[in-house]
């Protein structure tokens, strides 16, 4: 895990899709002499994979698509028992991250409406991290909407880490921090949540404000990484712990105040 | 849980011979180094920065004591000297432990006769549950995490964008210079 020096800046190509209300960037190493039409188009058709992938799961599990099964389970035309199987293995899921975050997370509003929208776009790059692995692609960098998910390294042939920067929620045009994935070892997901989503999809057990503005978590697995800083931005500092001590994460959680909250791979 | 049993005693019979030791050993260096600022002693702890002279030796027993195996033994003895110590202050090691997961060391920062911070010096790695013992989130200032400059970033993680706040991103400047 080795940081990527000035002296060899990785060269990168990326594409984008627009998906789940958010933008999708598909970014690989490509070095000018290497970038043949071949390897152009290989690009375009692995984001032909993700961004199929994506649309499927958006269709499905969509709040806001009017004819989506989740729509149609919201206003009450399908029951959970007759929902298809995707649907019902996605909500046993979330389910069980209920459980396991003490209600912290939880897979429905306020209203008792089935909302897996917290846990779909994390289940989405997964998916579409296994798809571009199968592709036989080694060095990736997948970023949904500021969820990240990395594979190999930004040189390809190296061990050098991708660098991942955290957006100051005081000012998003800054970073406050850096964070590497890949890169041979260690971790390769890495999701932010910020409690300006609330009333979006982080639905807290309590009724009370944030004590976080945004957390960030970095894990091997993005569904992780994705339902731990949310719910840890739902449960404050009790959630906060439960999921140091529970999970091989690590966390830089931001208070309200502009206050950091670090664990030990996120400090210098 | 008969392990565990096994375990307790294997530990209490440590807990008493490391007493005997210590009391022993606690003698002679009472008697002969009546300047150890440094607080070595007996246990293999060390203390720094101790003020009180005589007695901060028996305060990093104290410390040890606290860290596990040795369980009280050795520190009833040192209490009245702990509280001199801790009102001046230091740094003290406590010594290594012998747990199920391997060895483990941590010291103690004490100020103000509070214990400003405590210091895991030695943790075993044969446990994910032991390695997480140091894996909590602590405050930090914003110069101690790791620093990004949008320059030197491959990517960018933030709070859910929408498509027309994407546009303004880092990300998406990120993007553009790779298209």
């Amino acid at each position: 895990m080795q940081p990527t020096s000035e002296l060899d800046r990785p060269e990168l190509k990326a594409r984008t899709f627009h998906c789940m209300g958010t933008v999708v960037s598909l970014t690989v190493p490509a070095r000018t002499e290497d970038w043949t039409p071949a390897a152009d188009a290989a690009l375009a058709a692995a984001t032909g994979v993700v961004e199929q992938l994506f649309r499927e799961l958006d269709d499905r599990f969509s709040l806001y698509r009017h004819g989506s099964e989740a729509s149609r389970l919201a206003r009450g035309e399908l029951s959970l028992r007759e929902a298809s199987q995707d649907f019902r293995n996605r909500y046993a899921e979330a389910a069980e991250w209920r459980l396991l975050t003490e209600g912290a997370f939880t897979p429905e509003r306020p209203d008792g409406v089935p909302d897996l929208s917290g846990l779909v776009k994390g289940f989405a790059i997964k998916e579409a991290g296994a798809a571009l692995q199968s592709l036989g692609l080694g060095d990736w960098c997948l970023n949904a909407g500021g969820d990240v998910l990395v594979a190999g390294s930004p040189i390809m042939g190296s061990r050098a880490s991708w660098q991942a920067g955290i957006v100051d929620p005081q000012d998003r045009k800054t970073l406050i921090a850096a964070y590497p994935l890949g890169g041979g070892t260690g971790p390769g997901a890495l999701a932010t949540s910020g409690s300006a989503e609330r009333g979006d999809h982080i639905w807290t057990s309590g009724a009370g404000i944030s004590e976080f503005h945004q957390v960030s978590v970095a894990a091997a697995d993005i569904v992780i990484a994705d339902v731990l800083a949310t719910a840890i931005v739902a449960g404050g500092i009790p959630m906060l712990n439960r999921a140091t001590s529970g999970w091989d994460v690590e966390v830089l959680a931001i208070r309200n105040d502009g206050g950091i909250l670090a664990t030990a791979g996120f400090r210098g | 849980m008969r392990i565990r049993a096994v375990v307790s005693a294997t530990l209490a019979s440590v807990g008493i011979l490391v007493a005997g030791w210590q009391s022993g050993t606690h003698v002679t260096t009472t008697s002969s180094a009546v300047g150890t600022a440094a607080g070595t002693n007996g246990t293999g702890s060390t203390g720094t920065g101790g003020g009180t002279a005589g007695s901060s030796g028996s305060t990093g027993s104290s410390a040890s004591g606290s860290t596990g195996t040795s369980g009280s033994t050795g520190s009833t003895g040192s209490t009245g000297s702990t509280g001199a110590a801790a009102t001046a202050g230091g740094t003290f090691a406590g010594s290594v432990v012998q747990t199920r997961f391997g060895p483990v060391q941590v010291q103690i920062s004490v100020g103000s006769g509070k214990i400003s911070e405590v210091t895991a010096l030695q943790l075993t790695n044969e446990d994910r549950r032991s390695v997480q013992i140091s894996n909590y989130a602590a405050p930090v200032l914003r110069s101690e995490v790791l620093q990004a400059q949008s320059a030197n970033v491959q990517t960018v993680s933030g709070a859910t964008v929408t498509s027309s706040a994407y546009l303004t991103s880092l990300q998406s400047a990120l993007d553009a210079a790779h298209l």
